[in-house]
C-alpha cells in the first residue's frame, strides 16, 4: 500500500479500490469547534437581543415556531396507507395522498367569523364567509371544530322508531334503506334549553337544488341528546341516517369537495362546499370516492356508508353549515 | 460489535415518540432493525467494526476494503431487501402499518445519494464495470444532483403537507450530501449516515 504523509495526517491507498480514508487533524477539529461555538453563541445573543428589544415580534415568532413544532402529519396513518396500497387495496394511492396531505391548522384561516350570528329565520345576518380552496384538504373541518368545543361526535345505534321531519326544496335520489333494530339513546331534547353558539334551529331557504344523500332511518336528530358512547348531554350538530354499510352516499347539491380526511371521531369524512356559503359534511363513511378539490354534482356518489370513527353502527352523519352556522339538516332530507 | 448512540439520536427518538406515540416509534425501530440485520447477515464475519445511531439514522462501520465490489454490492442491497421481505410478511399478516413503514424505509435507502445504500450501490456498480474513478464520478453526479432535487422535494412535501418536522433531518442530510458531492469531497462526510448501513473504511 502507498502511504503519503501530510502534516499529522496519514493517507493510505488501498490497492485496487482507488479511494483513501481521510483522518481529520487536531488543528482542523479545533477550528471546527471554534466555528460551531461562534455560530451558536451568535445565535444565542441574537435571540436574547430580539426578545429584549422586540418583545412583540419575538412573541409572534415564538408562537409561529410553536405552531410549526406542533404541525405534524399523522406518520402512523401514512404508514398504514402505504401498507394498504402495497397490499393491493383499492384506492390505495389515493389514500396515501390523503394521508400525506393533511389539512392545515385552523390559524391558517383568516376569514373565520369570530362573533356568533344574531337573528334567525330565513334572513341570516351577514357573516364573513370562509372559503376552502381545492388544494387545502380538511380546512373546513378544522374551522368547523372551532364551533364545536368538546364535541365527541359519537353516534347512536339505529332504532326502529321513525321521526318526522319537514321537507322542502327539490329532492331526488333512491328510495328506502334497511331499517335496523336496537337501543336508541340519542333523541334530542326540546325542552327550551339554550342552543350553542353558531346553531340555528330555524328552517332556512337554500337558494339551490338539493337532494337527500342517503335514504335511511333517522336514528338521531339535530339538537341536545345523551351521547350514546360518553353518556353525557351533548349537542348533536347533524342528523344520523342509518343505512346498510356500503350504501352510496350522494352529494347534497352541486359543489366542490373541500376536504377529505379521517379522524378518530368523524372516521372517514368528506366536506363539500356549495353555493350560498353553504357546506355539508358526511362522516363515518366506509369509503370516500370523491377527490379533494373535485367538482361534484347534485346526486353524484361521493362516499359509502360505514361505521368508521366514533360510531356504533353503519350510518351517515350529515351536517349542514351556512356561513359558519349549523343548520338543522332535517328540513332538507327525506328519511325512513 | 460496539454500538454508539449520539445524544441527538436520543433526543430525536424521544421527540418522535412524544409526537407520534411509542407504538409508531417501535414500528420504525423494528423496520430499521430488520434493515441492519439484513446487512449484518450478508456481511462476512470480521468486516463489521461497529454501529452508530445518530440523528440521521443508523450507520454500520465496516472494512469495505476486505470485500469485492460484487460482494459489497450484495451486502448493501441486503438491507432494503430485508425491508421488502418484512413488508411482504406484514401484508400477509394484515399488519399494514408495519408494512408501510418497512417499504418506505427500504425505498428511502435506495435513493441514489451517498451515504445511503442507493448512492453507494451506484458507486460500486459503476466501479465494478468501469473502474473506481468512473464509479466515484457517477456517485458524485448522482449524489449532487439527486441530493439537490431530493432536498427540494422534501421542502415541498413539508410545505404541502401542512408542515412536518420529521422531514428536516433527511432534508439536511440531502443538502449536506449534495454540497459534498458537488464540492468533490468524496467520502469524507461530516454529515452522518441515514437509516441504512453506511460503509466506511
Amino acid at each position: 500500500m502507498a502511504a503519503v504523509q501530510t502534516g499529522h495526517t496519514v493517507k493510505k491507498r488501498t490497492a485496487g479500490r482507488g479511494r483513501a480514508p481521510v483522518r481529520r487533524t487536531v488543528g482542523q477539529s479545533g477550528d471546527r469547534l471554534a466555528m460551531q461555538l461562534a455560530v451558536c453563541g451568535g445565535a444565542f445573543v441574537l435571540l436574547v437581543a430580539a426578545k429584549v428589544l422586540l418583545p412583540g415580534q419575538a412573541a409572534v415568532l415564538r408562537q409561529s415556531l410553536g405552531a410549526n413544532l406542533e404541525r405534524n402529519l399523522d406518520v402512523r396513518e401514512v404508514f398504514s396507507a402505504v401498507g394498504r396500497a402495497v397490499s393491493g387495496e383499492e384506492n390505495g394511492a389515493e389514500e396515501v395522498w390523503q394521508a400525506v396531505f393533511r389539512p392545515l391548522e385552523p390559524d391558517a384561516w383568516t376569514d373565520v367569523p369570530q362573533d356568533p350570528p344574531s337573528g334567525t329565520d330565513t334572513a341570516l345576518p351577514d357573516s364573513t364567509p370562509y372559503t376552502v380552496g381545492p388544494g387545502q384538504a380538511g380546512f373546513a373541518l378544522d374551522v368547523l371544530r372551532q364551533y364545536r368545543p368538546g364535541s365527541g361526535g359519537a353516534e347512536a345505534r339505529p332504532r326502529p322508531d321513525k321521526e318526522s321531519g319537514a321537507e322542502s326544496g327539490t329532492e331526488t335520489g333512491p328510495v328506502s334503506a334497511e331499517k335496523k333494530s336496537g337501543a336508541e339513546t340519542g333523541s334530542p331534547q326540546s325542552d327550551g334549553r339554550a342552543l350553542p353558539d353558531q346553531v340555528n334551529m330555524e328552517q332556512s331557504i337554500l337558494n339551490f337544488d338539493y337532494c337527500t344523500p342517503v335514504f335511511g332511518t333517522l336514528t338521531s336528530g339535530f339538537g341536545w341528546r345523551t351521547d350514546p358512547i360518553q353518556g353525557v348531554e351533548k349537542f348533536h350538530y347533524g342528523v344520523d341516517l342509518a343505512a346498510a354499510a356500503g350504501t352510496d352516499i350522494l352529494c347534497f347539491a352541486d359543489g366542490t369537495v373541500a376536504a377529505v380526511g379521517e379522524s378518530t371521531s368523524y372516521g372517514k369524512y368528506c366536506i363539500v362546499n356549495h353555493a350560498g356559503d353553504c357546506s355539508t359534511l358526511y362522516a363515518h363513511c366506509s369509503r370516500i370516492t370523491a377527490s379533494s378539490g373535485a367538482s361534484v354534482a347534485l346526486g353524484e356518489k361521493i362516499a359509502e356508508v360505514g361505521a368508521t370513527g366514533a360510531a356504533t353502527g353503519p350510518h351517515l352523519h350529515l351536517e349542514l353549515h351556512r356561513g359558519g352556522v349549523y343548520l338543522n339538516p332535517i328540513y332538507y332530507v327525506s328519511h325512513g | 460489535m460496539p454500538v454508539r448512540i449520539t445524544p441527538g439520536c436520543c433526543l430525536l427518538l424521544a421527540w418522535f415518540a412524544s409526537a407520534n406515540g411509542w407504538g409508531t416509534l417501535l414500528l420504525v425501530l423494528a423496520a430499521a432493525a430488520v434493515h441492519e440485520a439484513g446487512h449484518l447477515l450478508a456481511l462476512p464475519d470480521g468486516t463489521v467494526r461497529g454501529l452508530r445511531l445518530t440523528v440521521q439514522g443508523a450507520a454500520l462501520d465496516i472494512h469495505s476494503s476486505r470485500l469485492s465490489y460484487g460482494r459489497e454490492l450484495l451486502c448493501l442491497l441486503a438491507g432494503p431487501a430485508a425491508n421488502f421481505l418484512l413488508a411482504a410478511a406484514a401484508v400477509r399478516l394484515r399488519l399494514h402499518t408495519l408494512a408501510g413503514a418497512s417499504v418506505l424505509l427500504g425505498l428511502y435507502n435506495l435513493l441514489p445519494v451517498r451515504p445511503l445504500d442507493g448512492g453507494r450501490a451506484v458507486e460500486l456498480a459503476v466501479s465494478w464495470a468501469l473502474g473506481p474513478r468512473a464509479g466515484e464520478n457517477a456517485a458524485r453526479s448522482c449524489g449532487g444532483l439527486g441530493g439537490v432535487l431530493l432536498a427540494a422535494g422534501a421542502a415541498w412535501l413539508m410545505i404541502s403537507s401542512g408542515g412536518t418536522l420529521w422531514l428536516l433531518p433527511p432534508l439536511y442530510g440531502f443538502l449536506c450530501s449534495a454540497l459534498r458531492e458537488l464540492r468533490g469531497g468524496g467520502d469524507s462526510f461530516s454529515c452522518h449516515s441515514t437509516q441504512p448501513g453506511t460503509w466506511k473504511d
